[in-house]
């Protein structure tokens, strides 16, 4: 962990303004705050530095004098981040993106948009949108979350069952690698040479570099959409529906679950006109043309139908169909009627495995004495347990903790994955032994040695550590620092 | 070789499994012999046979099909075969995941048909299934027409075992569609023909097999119109599954009605299309679109080899990345440059991708590396100039020497020469065939 005494701070601050500009640097405890964690506040760690600076050469610049400092640095997006990955976890700098926010280019004859990292990622949806083109990847903070931080990420969201997650979207980047040079990554052709480095550099949650412009593929708006709500008495009859759905020949543009939980919470605060008493609802979206959209509909229907759905109905417009999406999407918010506090977790299954583990993660949660809720990507196995819990109840935070660890060992038994889509951050490390051998991790480790020898760049993430960061590590539940602050509040 | 490693090799695998002298015929690339063949029966005889063979710093050239093994730099050392034939089985199909994971030298004919008897399929189809095997695909990043909507191998590509340089098993990715735990190392074995590791088991991403799939042909007069016909599909509301230009003479090999030609896909539930196919004719009958034929089903897995198989011999192969856009501009002025030093070409490619494929006709007379070397610089020049590349994917030892197997990658280079050397330090797999001297 580096440490600088203060007149050093006082004189690093001062370099870090020339390169950028005074208005670009914080470094008052007070101000570091607000980046002190990410969207899951278990975790935090406060840096020496925020700067932001607004291209790829100032990017660079700060690179070259976190190196020369042997000060470790870290990239930030907009900090609605899962599993603590942009925490600057030993001190040092952290590169805020949120200045560079622009769209390059838009190519409609190619299909591509160049844009900054820090543009947000419905804001690419809205400029293409009235030429009748979109972005893919949608993850449900997509209002508030950045392109470049989905790079990191390799986000999804409910539509990638269809289109695939962000690394299928992004054909080239620059990128600042960790000894500060800018290189080229990929390109604008959809096949580039050598190894596929655009490839592995997106999901590498910024061990690997900083991306400072991207290049990501922009689609054609689908001529017809179509969202089916299909409600079902027992939790079992709608994971086999899933697998149904998926052996009728059909890949919808999403399948989401929502068990009776969260349809309570939703009911309660939003009136979305799911029944309150139904154990769980699937909302499936179809996609494409206008041609067929009925009979695959029809056939989704069925295939509800025949696994016991005791209610199918199609959202008559635009309208209905939204409100179905605002009960999903804002299932979280929801949460915090029913209960002080949620926990996310975040794991994968192989599909066909969704009515035992979902199952076994109420059984542990249980054990626990806590309770959970459920609303995922069923379609592809991306579960998201919700465990409730009141933190200010001694004790129970370290439950939820002890629980989500379970559920992450079973997802891991079923031959499933620790993450899905929010990372392995600081959060997991712990648990990659789980689903990787220790050959397997070093070959990673040497791969990221390609990339950052030093390890400067975000230090402490990905892989398991013997050594806890000080502050780094999982400490009771707290709100975030600026809600501490009275600064802001959560919704 | 000597007779100690032989030994060593045959105690692993058995003596039938190791290949010697003349036995070695079908591996014989650009003129050298290896030095054996062995043919690894599980992933630990495989790693075993890595093991011995670094100790003795015997260069690896890990063969599937053998479809792709004259692509790249002529190897200084011919090396060790390692064969992935016995390594063929399908371990685990589970229909209502969409995943199959299977042992990499199984060929993409045999794992399709299995996968199709359970109505789904593997959503890649290179040139040769009947030859290629999943492992040499996806090392030599193949691909076909229908990557048009559905990608490559590295869409596709979720979990990987590979056996590296230094003997060990490796696992990356895992066996859900979804995975972002720790980095995605398949992605990384995707193209990499073969330089990282020996993939020995995958497992992949799966599509239900659509009820219905059609391919047509639209002829135009001029290439241009076909270029402009595919930019209109392109922005329209079709949603094609491959969108092939063939120019007229890789329309003419592949017996077309008439070329240049448009060559574009459908799938999915019988009535979606038909009504495609009709929005097709009305889309490009302005354009100058004529002669709309439908294909037959076997014409799928020729297209992507249509430029090539113009010629009877072709001089030299080459495999063009541009912007989609600029396909048909990049075909004709391709063209041009040949044909001004007096040589035929054949040019398909993927419009909606902006992957061309071009063929060289080889001289009348004697065949000097001249003429053609010039030709081939001015393709890699064009493709440059737009911001893409080329890789000469076939081409006789006189052409390599004066034209490099593939394209410079810039700064990237240095990144990809330490993920070799990180990642196979005793630099003992296929060394020098790849890009950067990798």
């Amino acid at each position: 962990m580096a440490t600088l005494t203060d007149s050093r701070k006082r004189e690093l601050r001062r370099e870090l303004e020339t390169v950028v500009s005074p208005g670009a640097v914080l470094s008052d405890p007070d101000e570091l705050l607000v980046y002190e964690s990410d969207g899951l506040t278990l975790f935090r760690a406060l840096a020496d530095f925020v700067v932001f600076p607004t291209s790829a050469e100032q990017v660079a610049a700060i690179v070259k004098l976190a190196n020369r400092e042997s000060l470790p640095f870290v990239a930030r997006g907009a900090g609605t981040g899962l599993s603590g990955g942009c925490l600057p976890a030993e001190g040092g700098i952290v590169i805020s993106l949120m200045r560079m926010n622009r769209i390059l280019e838009i190519d409609y004859d190619n299909l591509l948009a160049v844009v900054e990292p820090g543009l947000v990622n419905l804001h690419l949806s809205w400029a293409v949108g009235p030429r009748g083109y979109y972005y893919a990847p949608d993850p449900s903070s997509q209002q508030a979350c950045t392109i470049g931080g989905n790079i990191a990420n390799n986000s999804g969201g409910p539509h990638t069952l269809k289109y695939g997650v962000t690394v299928n979207h992004i054909l080239g980047l620059e990128v600042v690698m960790p000894d500060g040079e800018i290189v080229w990554l990929g390109g604008k052709t959809r096949e580039s040479q050598g190894y596929d480095l655009t490839g592995v550099f997106v999901g590498s949650e910024g061990t690997f570099g900083i991306a400072t412009k991207a290049i990501v593929r922009i689609l054609r708006k689908p001529q017809a959409v179509k969202t089916v709500l299909a409600v079902f008495e027992r939790i079992e009859q709608a994971s086999g529906a899933v697998s149904a759905i998926i052996a009728r020949g059909l890949v919808p543009a999403a399948v989401e679950m929502i068990d009776h939980l969260t349809i309570q919470a939703v009911e309660d605060a939003f009136g979305c006109g799911y029944p309150r008493d139904a154990a769980a609802a699937l909302l499936v979206e179809l996609d494409g043309l206008t041609v067929g959209m009925e009979a695959q509909a029809e056939r989704i229907s069925e295939a509800c139908r025949d696994n016991g759905a005791r209610e199918v109905r199609t959202a008559r417009d635009e309208a209905e169909r939204q409100l179905l999406w605002k009960g999903r999407k804002s299932a979280f918010g929801a949460y915090g009627r029913i209960s002080p506090a949620y926990m996310v977790m975040d794991g994968v299954i192989p599909r066909t495995k969704l009515p035992y583990v979902l199952g076994r993660v109420n059984e542990i949660v249980a054990t626990h004495g806590l309770r959970v809720g459920n609303v995922f990507h069923a379609g592809d196995g991306n579960l998201h347990p919700n465990i409730l819990y009141d933190p200010r109840t001694p004790g129970e935070e370290a439950r939820v903790v002890a629980a989500g660890a379970e559920i992450m060992k079973l997802c891991a038994a079923v031959g499933g994955s620790i993450s899905g889509e929010h990372g392995i951050g600081l959060e997991k490390t712990d648990f990659m032994p789980f689903i990787f051998s220790a050959t397997d991790l070093t070959f990673m480790q040497r791969l990221k040695s390609a990339f950052n020898p030093t390890g400067r760049c975000n230090p402490g993430k990905v892989f398991p550590t013997r050594k806890s960061c000080g502050e780094a590590g999982p400490v009771a539940y707290r709100p975030h620092p600026i809600e501490e602050k009275g600064l802001a509040q959560r919704f | 070789m000597e007779a100690a490693l032989l030994d060593k090799l045959r105690a692993i695998v058995g003596p039938a499994n190791v290949l010697t002298g003349v036995d070695l015929s079908p591996y014989v690339v650009e003129g050298r012999t290896p030095e054996a063949a062995v043919f690894p029966g599980s992933v630990e005889e495989a790693r075993s046979v890595v093991e011995v063979a670094g100790a003795a710093g015997m260069p690896i050239v890990p063969w599937g099909g053998g479809t792709a093994a004259s692509v790249g730099t002529p190897a200084r050392r011919a090396g060790l075969v390692v064969g992935l034939a016995r390594l063929a089985r399908l371990i685990e199909h589970e229909p209502g995941d969409l995943t199959v994971t299977v042992e990499a030298g199984m060929t993409v004919a045999a794992l399709q048909s299995a996968l199709r008897a359970r109505g789904q399929w593997l959503s890649l189809d290179p040139a040769d299934p009947e030859r290629a095997t999943i492992g040499g695909v996806i090392a030599a990043n193949a691909s076909g027409p229908r990557r048009h909507l559905y990608g490559t191998a590295r869409d596709l590509l979720i979990g990987v075992t590979v056996v590296t340089g230094e003997g060990a098993i490796v696992r990356g990715g895992g066996k859900v569609v979804k995975n972002v735990a720790g980095y995605d190392v398949p992605k990384l074995f995707a193209g990499s023909y073969g330089t990282l590791g020996i993939l020995v088991e995958v497992t992949l991403k799966l599509r239900p097999a659509p009820d219905a799939e059609r391919l047509v042909s639209v002829g135009f007069d001029r290439l241009k119109d076909a270029g402009a016909a595919a930019r209109a599909v392109t922005a329209s509301d079709l949603i094609p599954n491959a969108l092939d230009l063939l120019d007229a003479e890789a329309g003419r090999a592949l017996g077309l009605a008439a070329a240049p030609a448009l060559v574009v896909g459908f799938d999915g539930l019988l009535e979606q299309v038909e009504w495609q196919c009709a929005e097709l004719t009305r889309l490009t009958a302005p354009l100058g679109g004529h002669r709309i034929e439908t294909l037959s089903p076997d014409t799928w897995s020729r297209l992507v080899t249509a430029a090539r198989s113009a010629f009877d011999a072709p001089a030299a192969l080459m495999k063009l990345a541009v912007l989609p856009a600029a396909v048909a501009e990049t075909m004709e002025q391709g063209a041009n440059a040949a044909r001004q030093r007096g040589l035929g070409t054949a040019w398909s490619g993927h419009a909606g991708i902006g992957v061309l494929y071009a063929a060289l006709a080889s001289p009348p007379e004697s065949p000097e590396p001249g003429p053609i070397a010039t030709v081939l610089g001015e393709w890699r020049a064009l493709a440059r100039a737009g911001g893409g590349h080329a890789v000469l994917e076939a081409a006789p030892l006189a052409v390599k020497a004066h034209v490099p197997v593939w394209d410079d990658p810039g700064a990237a280079e240095r990144i990809m020469q330490r993920i070799k050397a990180q990642l196979d330090p005793l630099n003992i797999l296929n060394p020098g065939r790849f890009v950067a001297g990798i």
